[in-house]
């Protein structure tokens, strides 16, 4: 059964499940079989080809241009070139989840089922959601709610947004209602803003590993790739952390981009950052911003994991806070309650632009993107309840993530195994390259499906776009017992395997950081 | 894209004889848009004056909300946008010569030099236009894509009716001087039902399953509700499969992403016109795939034993025009009871409509949200989901939505009903951007299985009061002798006011939907509906009694008024004339002109039934 699919192998130049493993690793399109026989898509996705990323003497990938038809492979009678594509994303994203689905976890009826630590979603605190979801002031039924909206959302929705925005992102000024546009979750928006700021064939960069979702949602209707900024593990120069993003890196995939002639609109930074749970600094932010003012790009901020920094000490600071944006005009935040308030359900989300001839390009999508008028109230029913966020429903969550966390990192140590991790988002960035007999994404994948076979689900750093193969995010904010059995089946996976490991490459446990990151 | 194939030359013989533009007639679809602007820039300043005005007033009386501010900035954004295309076209216009580009620039960027140079064009003058107007602050650069900015224009050319409307809504104690929309196809009938039946407790369930990551293609509780309410009110011959169902946000979506999934872009579909302006958008904003127009005339004739009937004749004569023009046609769209006519394909006629796809190898998309809105029992609506056998059911495709027949278009909830698993597939990848949240779903799935409700309380009563607002609204037309059609379905009846146009031509259409608006009153007009003759306007009726009332009061003012100045004009006309060349007897030729067209009318009439 579908189900979303951070751990998916749809990226770009990920192995498509369709062949039987194991396989080569196919960096090329022409090893493909199906990609040249394809009726007509070249002519209307580009030259098909993929790019061979730019390498320092030292070999080292700096960026890569996504290109998520290089490895397609199948087309149909009934359907257009594009539909084919579009199928196919869908057809190699299923595995985990299919397999998962069909034989969940439940306590009771199926105690042997998978485990899902893989989906980046908040099992915590269903409890006070549903609660407060149930209140009676949220069931009101207003005859203007059943007819059609103000496709930028309704007035009162996008007022409390404002307020809401401006208060938990520190804005210095209040935020205004005008510059809010609501729509049924922040990959619609990518989809959006994707159509609205590029062309056909353009790009955006990203650092990545990143949630892998977001080629997709770019491509579908977009039809604009991603160019990834590579950031690895290893620390180097003036470095202070594995995976740190610098504006050099940034720079150098620019040029790279361009040099192959790829137009490059914008910059997506995700803040905190899935999957490292990375945050970037106010300074470091700045940076960034100053790049992009820099080339006249587009930065688009995901902050929808905000409200979900656990702990305490980590200084968190929206992009809404600074004071000064270099560009105004092209900074466009995106937040949505899918993590923040645990309802990736309720398809919510909203972008946040001084840029009125974005937020009214993007609104005119929003007939694709509606949101009901009922959930529209409710949410902001919940947003304007700050009394309940601010008093039972933050320090609650952020208390039983805190704990869920403690007691991941703490397994995860006793295992000897290295991680990231830093006090924000749902999920730790596992090194488990020791465990791979081979620096290979075929390993990583064999890896991944002994897991998958042993009843846990993860999800692989490949479909992050990591470039260093043996990378594994793990989400800890799932309930103690099903944390508990998932952690179990994990460590007997690794426990079976570890000693294939000879030459463990080294790489230190992150501790939270201090207020500095 | 379709729109343009109606400012294209084959549309001029429609104006050739209009005499407000006959200098210049080497371009008349430019002075059509140039026109259309103009008077949509003069509504825009009315408005924004209106609007400051009256905020100051409000400013007196309550304490100014934050959102006030909205509508205005709105408001400048839309003058500014306008003046922006209009200095567009214009410098399109002075070059001469050249292929008109329709208010927005052509969407097909691709190796098309002629529109990238536009674009480039339009940058610069959009650009220059912000800095010397200071509309904002000056630094801004042109931020959005050739498609983002035309997205915006299409939007904003569409919806600026809607948008007007949203702002300031008629209502009958607070704001009767509002506007009244007859525009917008939405059943306001029967929101006392549904507002109690959403308000029941059962409605109001939650668990861990409706907030989480579902199936993007639907909950499976909704899909299998789908499923059983389709198989019964369609009346399939075998249960429907619930696997066959894909849930999106609305029809519009699943168009959209069907479009997308069938239809490479710039590829078409054939669609029988006037056509629901929403799928003119929705195949066009995404999805880049080409409406096709089979054009249908009001005259009936030996082939045409009704009023704009659809035959396999026009179907297969579009697709060879189609192919002639290069154009690659995936698929026939069908509207079932059709929109804006009201009508309802038989058996026979459908059946017809899918043999001709299957012989082409062409996907049938039939839209039948208006299924349940059949309100004269003495008419049969079978659903293409009832047919026995499918000439080609891998490539048939039935859409449905709540929006219509139960009046909730704020609900978003649309789906796809589809035998071929392909399609359905991949039409789940675009859950993701089309997804409905789970509290929504759970709510529709209480609401369809609901059939003791829908049978014996909702739908006798909606189609009761749609049968009452139906046969108020056409005694009125009745009475005023205005030529309509209607066949006992839908939400709308489809008007001609073609006397009242002279000329009769599209800016004539365009210039008494202004004068509508001045009214405020919000009709649509045929042109929106791709409709080859101007002078048709989509009235919706399912309104309350009272704000029917007050509508045709509007609309019969707007209708005097069109005739005073008529008079007027001829009058004048009759003097100049006079003046010019005495002693000829012109006032006699403008006299008979109106015979003429009186007596043109009837026949027209008669055409029509009445």
């Amino acid at each position: 059964m579908p189900r979303p699919r951070p751990s998916s192998p749809y990226s770009a130049r990920s192995p498509s499940p369709m062949f039987t493993l194991p396989q080569k690793e196919s960096r090329k399109p022409t090893t493909c079989p199906g990609s040249v026989s394809t009726r007509g898509l070249h002519s209307i996705y580009g030259d098909g080809l993929e790019r061979e990323a730019a390498r320092k003497p030292d070999q080292k990938l700096l960026y890569g241009v996504g290109d998520p038809t290089a490895m397609f492979s199948s087309d149909s009678p009934h359907l257009s070139s594009r539909g084919s594509i579009i199928k196919w994303f869908w057809d190699s994203a299923e595995e985990g989840y299919r397999t998962y689905h069909m034989d969940e976890y439940d306590e009771d009826k199926n105690p042997g089922g998978i485990i899902n630590l893989g989906t980046s979603e908040n099992k915590l605190c269903f409890d006070l959601l549903s609660r407060r979801l149930s209140h009676s002031d949220m069931l009101r039924v207003e005859p203007s709610l059943l007819q059609y909206p103000d496709w930028r959302g309704h007035l009162f929705l996008r007022e409390e947004v404002a307020s809401f925005l401006s208060f938990y992102c520190k804005s210095p000024a209040p935020l205004k209602p005008e510059n809010v546009v609501v729509l049924n979750g922040c990959a619609s928006l990518f989809s959006a803003l994707a159509t609205v700021l590029c062309e056909v064939g353009e790009a955006f960069l990203i650092p990545a590993p990143y949630y892998g979702a977001i080629t997709q949602h770019v491509y579908l209707y977009g039809n604009v790739r991603l160019v990834c900024v590579y950031l690895d593990s290893e620390v180097t120069g003036l470095e202070t952390h594995p995976f740190q993003l610098t504006v050099d890196k940034l720079e150098m995939a620019l040029q790279g981009a361009i040099s192959e002639g790829v137009k490059v609109k914008g910059l997506i930074l995700i803040n905190p950052q899935n999957p490292l749970g990375d945050i970037y600094s106010p300074g470091e932010l700045r940076e960034y911003l100053e790049f992009a003012k820099r080339h006249a790009l587009h930065v688009m901020v995901d902050e929808v994991y905000m409200l979900s920094v656990f702990e305490e000490s980590v200084g968190y600071r929206s992009v809404l806070s600074l004071e000064g944006l270099p560009d105004p005009q092209k900074t466009h935040v995106m937040w949505a309650t899918s993590k923040d308030f645990g309802m990736s359900g309720l398809r919510f989300g909203t972008l946040y632009t001084e840029n009125q001839d974005v937020a009214t390009a993007v609104a005119s999508l929003c007939r694709y993107h509606g949101l009901s008028g009922f959930v529209q109230y409710q949410m902001a029913q919940l947003l304007r309840d700050r009394d309940w966020i601010n008093q039972v429903y933050l320090p609650e969550n952020h208390a039983r993530l805190k704990a869920a966390h403690t007691y991941v990192s703490e397994e995860l140590r006793a295992l000897g195994v290295p991680f990231l991790s830093h006090g924000a988002g749902f999920f730790i960035w596992v090194d488990l390259r020791k465990f791979l007999p081979e620096a290979t994404f075929e390993e990583e994948r064999l890896l991944w499906r002994r897991f998958l076979e042993n009843k846990v689900l993860l999800s692989f750093g490949k479909a992050f776009e990591c470039k260093e193969p043996g990378w594994f995010r793990l989400v800890f904010s799932d309930k103690a017992h099903r944390l508990r059995l998932g952690m179990q089946r994990i460590r007997q996976v690794l426990e079976g395997k570890s000693q294939v490991a000879e030459d463990p490459p080294s790489c230190q446990t992150q501790e939270p950081r201090g207020p500095h990151r | 894209m379709s729109i343009q194939s109606r400012s294209n030359p084959s549309d001029i013989p429609h104006m050739s004889d209009g005499q407000v533009w006959d200098q210049a007639s080497r371009n008349h679809s430019i002075h059509t848009c140039l026109m259309e602007m103009v008077l949509s820039l003069q509504q825009a300043v009315a408005d924004h004056i209106t609007q400051l005005a009256t905020r100051h007033q409000q400013q007196d009386l309550v304490p100014e909300e934050q959102g006030h501010n909205q509508p205005i900035w709105g408001q400048e954004a839309l003058l500014g946008r306008l003046m922006f295309q209009m200095v567009n076209h214009l410098q399109f216009g002075a070059t001469g010569g050249q292929k008109f580009q329709p208010p927005c620039p052509s969407e097909d960027s691709k190796g098309d030099v002629r529109s990238r140079e536009q674009a480039q064009v339009s940058k610069q003058i959009y650009k220059i236009f912000y800095q010397l107007t200071n509309f904002e602050d000056t630094s801004i650069n042109y931020v959005l894509s050739n498609r983002g900015v035309e997205t915006s224009a299409l939007y904003h050319g569409s919806f600026q009716d809607y948008n007007t409307y949203q702002g300031n809504k008629y209502h009958e104690d607070k704001n009767t001087s509002g506007f009244i929309n007859l525009g917008t196809s939405e059943n306001k009938l029967c929101t006392d039902l549904l507002t109690e039946r959403l308000s029941r407790s059962d409605m109001n369930y939650i668990d861990d399953d409706l907030l989480q990551y579902s199936d993007w293609r639907g909950q499976p509780f909704l899909r299998e509700e789908v499923a059983q309410f389709l198989t019964y009110y369609c009346k399939a011959p075998a249960p429907l499969d619930p696997e066959n169902v894909v849930v999106l946000n609305g029809c519009s979506s699943v168009f959209s992403a069907l479009a997308t999934v069938l239809c490479d872009p710039g590829e078409a579909f054939l669609v029988p016109t006037p056509t629901y302006s929403d799928f003119v958008f929705s195949a066009h904003l995404y999805a880049k795939v080409d409406l096709v127009p089979v054009d249908l005339e009001s005259q009936v004739s030996d082939a045409n034993t009704h009023p704009f009937q659809l035959t396999v004749d026009k179907l297969e004569q579009a697709l060879l025009n189609a192919k002639l023009e290069g154009k690659k046609v995936r698929g026939l769209v069908l509207i079932n009871p059709q929109n804006p006519l009201g009508h309802i394909y038989s058996q026979d006629s459908l059946m017809e409509y899918l043999e001709f796809a299957k012989k082409h190898s062409l996907h049938v998309i039939i839209d039948e949200i208006y299924m349940l809105s059949v309100f004269d029992e003495s008419i049969t609506f079978r659903s293409v989901l009832s047919m026995e056998s499918l000439p080609d059911p891998n490539k048939t495709h039935m859409i449905w939505g709540t929006s219509k027949d139960f009046g909730i278009s704020g609900f978003r909830f649309g789906t796809l009903y589809t035998h071929n698993k392909e399609v359905a597939l991949a039409m789940s990848s675009f859950g993701y951007l089309h997804g409905i949240s789970g509290i929504t779903q759970y709510k529709l799935h209480r609401l369809l299985q609901d059939r003791e409700w829908i049978d014996n309380v909702y739908l006798p009563t909606n189609h009761s009061r749609l049968q009452e607002a139906h046969r108020f609204i056409t005694n009125e037309l009745k009475s005023s002798k205005i030529p309509f059609l209607s066949h006992g379905s839908g939400l709308y009846v489809w008007i001609s006011l073609r006397k009242y146009l002279d000329p009769c031509t599209f800016e004539e259409e365009l210039l008494l939907h202004r004068r509508f608006l001045d009214k405020k009153l919000i009709l649509s007009c045929g042109k929106t509906f791709m409709c080859k003759e101007p002078g048709w306007f989509r009235l919706v009726f399912a309104a309350t009694p009272l704000l029917l009332k007050h509508a045709m009061q509007r609309f019969y003012t707007v209708l005097v008024e069109q005739e005073q100045d008529w008079v007027v004009k001829q009058l004048e006309d009759a003097i100049n004339q006079e003046v010019e060349d005495l002693p000829a007897s012109d006032a006699s030729q403008s006299y008979s002109r109106e015979v003429i067209l009186t007596s043109g009318l009837e026949g027209c009439c008669s055409d029509l039934g009445l």
